[in-house]
């Protein structure tokens, strides 16, 4: 104390000697008070940005920067977000969902670590986008205009930590065998090797010997050094089997190294379970950000988000924060294994073990999942590739089995069926525009624009990629991490306001963001039918009893469908009289509700409608 | 040797040999009225140990001398062409300056030593009445003391013969090390040196071990310069030449590492005229370090301290008034300046040839106007208002094949100024100085500017520092002081690692024994934060880093040249002890040894000079 004191002292007889040259760490430095900034996660729209691709907001951090090379770094900063933070909430979006924050393997076999996914410090910041301080100042900055900020985090793996050292010669080696005539050419990478169920076995011309020998990587020009916190750098806080081959083999999806070298953690183990709750729950305790976006999360146990989650959570609402989402990636079409993450579990006994807090274990996980079953089966079966349109009535008829449909206790107050995050594309898939490269321009773009407007109406929380806004169409990874900048940020694009007049519309009709749905019309039809490629839902009820609306789509990419196939029209709950009007459309086209309750409603080609009672409608001016 | 037919050669004594020990660049009025002293400390001497000798024959030759040195400028006795009778003004140098130079900091340029420009001696034949007033009073002073010192002498001549002592350590014919150069016809030696010989106890070499820029000198490592010089009088025209060439040498040397090789570094070669077609006006041109005052104990130019290829000019009024002017340019290796490609030959010839893309150079102005108002015989007060402007043209870098980058056109800026008081005694002063610097300025001579703005520039880039530095010497006893505030931000808008407040305060105290013997003390605290957030050992909470530094030394030496803090040459054995906290310690890299101990020795013997070197000289 004396020690602190005589710091202090020291401290402002420089302050006063510098008349005014303190530093000003944007309160980090200070006791943080962390507080809940969301009222309702289904009234937020999430905007995923990759740091490195969004702006250049701080020089002073550029280093070891290629703009040209997709695959490294190209200057993003947490800066350069703050620096367009005008350009975001001109567009409407509410939440920022940042990529990893923590420091990284700098580079590997000439690629870099720009996306954050390749972790080797996990308690300190990635120095190319700034530090804490910039972290809490984006943060800050954000909460200031009503903002959330959601970071990406990772728990399966750190990066390229370590490398297997199969020949026992010390040094990671590339290894080629075979001649390719009476063995296979074979490439093994000490680093990437092969799943081998039994742990990577050390092999030299005799043959096996036993389990290879694990060396950590010291270097630092490349960051390849050993992790942290210090239980990262324990050999058996890993898995060491290799990478996994079979994403369908449990023990490998589970237990293998991710491709790419990057080191499966043994999530089963306490340490590992406490060391992850600790240093996650910590970067919220100082940047105050509001949710987590958890990579990966299918290739790591349900024991482990079992004892994960709900940690964060009571740990961030002793703090002061509630209301706190973590949202998890599983990479996956499966529906029913995407949606387990969300669902209650019991967990079995040997988990207390690890329980500190003397809490009991009692099986929830994740609030939401990012909803890959639904990018596959609408956005690029229907949306892109204009197949039929009953497959998405059926995901959604499926999700109240697959998801949980109670809110996590502690969590964000929507049940998980609710909390789905709708993605048109992400940062691991080709844009929607690469996937329709195919067709003219105008209909790329009139594609897109339906599925964004499905993205915006269905139930979930919208989240919209990076450079959507400005018709960016990269392929697959890296192709599809565009600079924004090159954009201009320009605000005057036809995507940039179709954008921003659904985010008003949805934020206009709270049944848009809160309402129930139902689905009311769905075909299997995809030709020249007359209700071909037509998809229809209404929503109303839940907590928003008031409000309603009907969003009809036409998916085909040709000609106008209806509402209707031989003679059997649409039945909607709008009473019958209601005059429906279109608030997507520039022509506002109004259909009123029959005597029957029901509506027959004709879409254009590759268009939408939403529908909203006469008296409802509000400007969005 | 065949002279050169315009060179006339000096027919007097350049400057007359002074049996003293060096002492540290005084005004001419200090150095006089020392000079004073020591004649008369000899004809006392003599007369006390050769009694046979006439005392009076004696007093007289020696009031001659005394009357020389302290009426005559140097340049004046030295010259058969100056203009005699009329005193140089007595405070026209620096009073508390000539630190020895020293290796920087690691962050800095090396340090390299460019007095101030000489100062020409003579003045006008035609003298005001304020002048003889100076010049009467200046008389009265020395008679008076001549008076002491013959009533000195009588005393001592009544006393009975003492036996035979062993005569002072002092080499004969030393010249004071700092003294104003005289302008003898010739080649001339000078040299600042400093070599050390130290471990960590632990079995590692010494270390310096300060964390902000300008720390304590007590841990710096070996440094050397060698001045060759040639001066000539130039009769022709009633100017003097002075041609100046110094190579410097860094650690390690060829019996440390066993590597036949050295760090050399050419730190002046330049060609410097003085008096040349106007009394008072010099001129140079060429490699120069080019600085004022310094504070000594942490071996640093608070207000300037440049070192360009350039060249510059002074001029000295008799009111004590100076002005200089420099302009200088540089290009420091780095691809802020230079960047160097690989391109085909011309007319498709085979092979690759280097060509600079970018290739711009920094231009470095600098006006320094300076006024000496007297106080008493001796003592004075300086007044310096100082400003510098870089410049240099925007330009491109290639980023990638065929893509570039703009690189804007840079500015920066420096104004400052400092207060000196003096004695004129035994080097008392204290100075105190102030600087603030912006854009590319602010990175400091030999920028190389890191964590630009967002427009890859240094705008917004600035450092402030607020300095005190002093000496003071009673009796046997001395003490020392460097302190300063620095405050620097780089171009960033955010905070980074960079970004720096640091502070030091720093006393060394002094006592001699017997004018053969001392013993240093030094303590000093330094505090550096930076700008970036730590999590202190065993705490949750990320807090800013705040080094803490503290460093005592206690340094035995042989002081060859007689008492004084700025006397020369030394040999001394040197401890220090520092203690860091945690911050400090986080400031080193993993596994530095700095990074793992919160206490750190030093202990050393080495030796320390500087003579006849116009880095140290003042004139």
């Amino acid at each position: 104390m004396k020690q602190r004191a005589l710091h202090h002292f020291v401290a402002s007889l420089a302050l006063l000697m510098g008349a005014g040259s303190c530093m000003d760490f944007n309160g980090v430095d200070k006791e943080i008070n962390i507080t809940t900034h969301v009222d309702d996660w289904r009234d937020e729209v999430i905007y995923q940005i990759l740091v490195d691709r969004f702006a250049n907001g701080d020089e002073g951090n550029d280093y070891r920067i290629d703009a040209n090379a997709p695959a490294r770094y190209h200057g993003g900063d947490w800066q350069g977000i703050v620096d367009n933070l005008d350009y975001l909430e001109t567009l409407g979006v509410t939440a920022l969902w940042i990529s990893p924050v923590v420091k990284n393997v700098e580079t590997d076999a000439d690629v870099d670590g720009y996306h954050g996914y390749w972790a080797q410090d996990f308690e300190a910041t990635n120095p190319h986008f700034g530090d804490m301080a910039a972290l809490r100042g984006l943060v800050d900055a954000a909460h200031a205009r009503g903002m959330k900020v959601i970071i990406d985090i990772v728990a399966n793996h750190v990066g390229q930590a370590f490398y297997y050292d199969i020949n026992m010669n010390g040094s990671a080696d590339v290894l080629i065998q075979g001649n390719g005539i009476d063995s296979p050419v074979v490439h093994i990478n000490e680093y990437d090797p092969d799943f081998d169920a039994r742990g990577i076995q050390a092999f030299t011309s005799l043959g096996e010997a036993g389990p290879a020998p694990v060396i950590f990587g010291n270097d630092p020009a490349t960051n390849h050094m050993p992790p942290n916190p210090a239980p990262f750098r324990k050999v058996e806080n890993y898995n060491r089997k290799g990478r996994t081959i079979d994403f369908e083999d449990e023990d490998q999806l589970l237990h293998g190294d991710f491709p790419g070298g990057l080191k499966d953690l043994d999530t089963r183990r306490c340490e590992v379970k406490r060391t992850f709750v600790d240093v996650y729950a910590r970067w919220i305790e100082l940047s105050d950000a509001d949710g987590f976006r958890i990579d990966t999360i299918k290739h790591v146990e349900y024991e482990f988000w079992r004892y994960f989650a709900p940690h964060i959570r009571r740990r961030l609402a002793a703090k002061g924060k509630t209301n706190f989402f973590m949202f998890g990636e599983a990479f996956d079409g499966r529906d029913d294994l995407v949606g387990s993450f969300t669902k209650t579990f019991p967990p079995d006994p040997s988990e207390e073990a690890c329980e500190t807090d003397g809490q009991p274990i009692t099986g929830e996980q994740v609030d939401g999942v990012f909803y890959f079953p639904q990018y596959f089966q609408a956005i690029r079966d229907v949306f892109q590739y204009a197949q039929s349109t009953d497959r998405i009535e059926q995901l959604w008829a499926d999700r109240s089995a697959n998801y949980g449909t109670q809110p996590v206790p502690g969590g964000i107050g929507i049940p998980p069926t609710e909390a789905v995050v709708n993605f048109l594309d992400n940062h691991d898939v080709a844009r929607f525009l690469y996937g329709v490269q195919d067709q003219p321009a105008p209909v790329q773009r009139a594609l897109m624009h339906n599925a964004l407007a499905f993205v915006f109406t269905a139930q979930g929380i919208p989240c919209l990629y990076y450079g959507t806004e400005q018709d960016f169409a990269g392929g697959n990874d890296p192709a599809n991490r565009e600079d924004l900048w090159t954009s201009g940020y320009a605000t005057d694009g036809d995507t940039f306001q179709w954008i921003q007049r659904l985010i008003k519309i949805r934020n206009s009709y709270t049944a848009l963001r809160r309402g129930d749905l139902s689905v009311v019309w769905s075909t299997s039809r995809t030709g020249d039918e007359e209700d071909a490629g037509v998809f229809a839902f209404q929503r109303n009820g839940g907590d928003q009893a008031n409000g309603y609306v009907l969003v009809v789509f036409n998916t085909h990419r040709s000609k106008e469908s209806h509402t209707g196939f031989e003679g059997n029209t649409m039945s909607v709950i709008a009473p019958p009289g209601t005059v429906l009007v279109d608030v997507l459309g520039p022509a506002q086209q109004s259909f009123t509700v029959s005597a029957d309750g029901r509506i027959d409603v004709t879409v254009p080609a590759s268009s939408a409608m939403i529908l909203v009672p006469q008296g409802d409608v509000t400007s969005l001016d | 040797m065949t002279a050169h037919p315009h060179i006339r050669r000096r027919e007097t004594e350049p400057r007359a040999p002074v049996h003293a020990p060096a002492k540290p660049p005084f005004p001419l009025a200090m150095v006089y009225s020392r000079a004073v002293r020591r004649v008369a400390r000899s004809v006392i001497e003599r007369s006390v140990s050769k009694p046979r000798r006439p005392r009076r024959a004696g007093l007289t030759a020696a009031c001659t001398v005394i009357l020389s040195l302290a009426i005559l400028p140097p340049d004046a006795r030295a010259s058969p062409f100056a203009i005699p009778a009329v005193a140089s003004p007595p405070s026209t140098s620096p009073p508390a300056v000539d630190p020895p130079a020293a290796d920087p900091p690691a962050a800095d340029p090396p340090a390299q030593d460019a007095p101030d420009l000489p100062t020409t001696t003579t003045t006008s034949p035609t003298s005001s009445a304020a002048e003889v007033e100076a010049l009467e009073r200046r008389l009265a002073a020395v008679e008076a003391r001549l008076a002491e010192v013959e009533g000195e002498a009588d005393t001592l001549a009544e006393r009975p013969a003492a036996p035979e002592t062993p005569a002072p350590l002092r080499a004969p014919g030393t010249l004071d090390g700092q003294a104003p150069p005289n302008y003898a016809d010739g080649f001339h030696f000078g040299s600042y040196g400093r070599v050390m010989v130290a471990g960590d106890g632990r079995g590692r070499p010494g270390r310096n071990t300060d964390i902000v820029a300008h720390g304590s000198r007590l841990d710096e490592s070996t440094y050397a310069e060698l001045e060759l010089r040639r001066e000539d009088a130039w009769e022709s025209v009633g100017a003097y030449t002075r041609i100046v060439a110094t190579m410097a040498m860094a650690a390690p040397v060829f019996h440390y590492d066993a590597n036949f090789d050295a760090k050399i570094a050419i730190r002046n070669l330049y060609l410097e005229e003085t008096g040349l077609g106007l009394k008072g006006l010099s001129v140079w041109a060429g490699s120069r370090m080019y600085r004022g005052d310094d504070i000594y104990v942490l071996d640093w130019w608070p207000l300037d301290n440049l070192n360009t290829l350039g060249g510059g000019a002074a001029y000295r009024f008799k009111t004590g008034t100076f002005v200089k002017i420099h302009s200088g340019i540089n290009q420091p290796q780095s691809d802020f300046y230079v960047q160097t490609v690989t391109r085909s030959p011309p007319l498709e010839m085979p092979g690759a040839i280097p060509v600079n893309i970018l290739d711009r150079q920094k231009i470095t102005n600098s006006l320094k106007l300076g006024h000496v108002i007297n106080v008493g015989e001796t003592g004075g007060v300086k007044v310096i208002a100082y400003g510098e402007t870089h410049h240099m043209r925007a330009g491109q870098r290639e980023v990638d094949d065929n893509a570039f980058e703009d690189l804007p056109s840079e500015f920066g800026y420096v104004a400052g100024g400092e207060l000196s008081l003096f004695t004129g005694k035994r080097s008392t002063h204290l100075n105190a100085w102030v600087r603030y610097a912006g854009g590319l300025a602010a990175y400091g001579d030999f920028a190389r500017p890191t964590q630009p703005a967002p427009d890859n520039s240094t705008k917004g880039a600035r450092e402030l520092v607020v300095a005190l530095g002093g000496n003071y010497e009673v009796g046997p006893f001395a003490l020392m002081l460097g302190s300063y505030f620095r405050s620097f931000r780089n171009a960033s808008p955010a905070l980074d690692y960079d970004d720096i407040d640091e502070g030091i305060i720093l006393l060394r105290p002094q006592v001699w024994i017997k004018d053969i013997f001392g013993l240093a003390l030094e303590g000093s605290y330094q505090v550096q934060q930076r700008g970036a957030l730590w999590n202190p050992p065993g705490e949750d909470d990320l807090r800013p880093l705040v080094g803490t530094v503290g460093k005592i030394g206690v340094v035995p030496f042989l002081a060859i040249a007689g008492r004084g803090s700025y006397s020369r040459p030394h040999l001394r054995f040197i401890y220090t002890a520092t203690m860091r906290n945690d911050a400090a310690r986080a400031m080193y890299a993993t596994d530095d040894v700095m990074s793992l101990r919160n206490v750190d020795h030093f202990i050393g013997f080495g030796a320390e000079w500087w003579f006849g070197s116009t880095s140290y000289f003042r004139d």
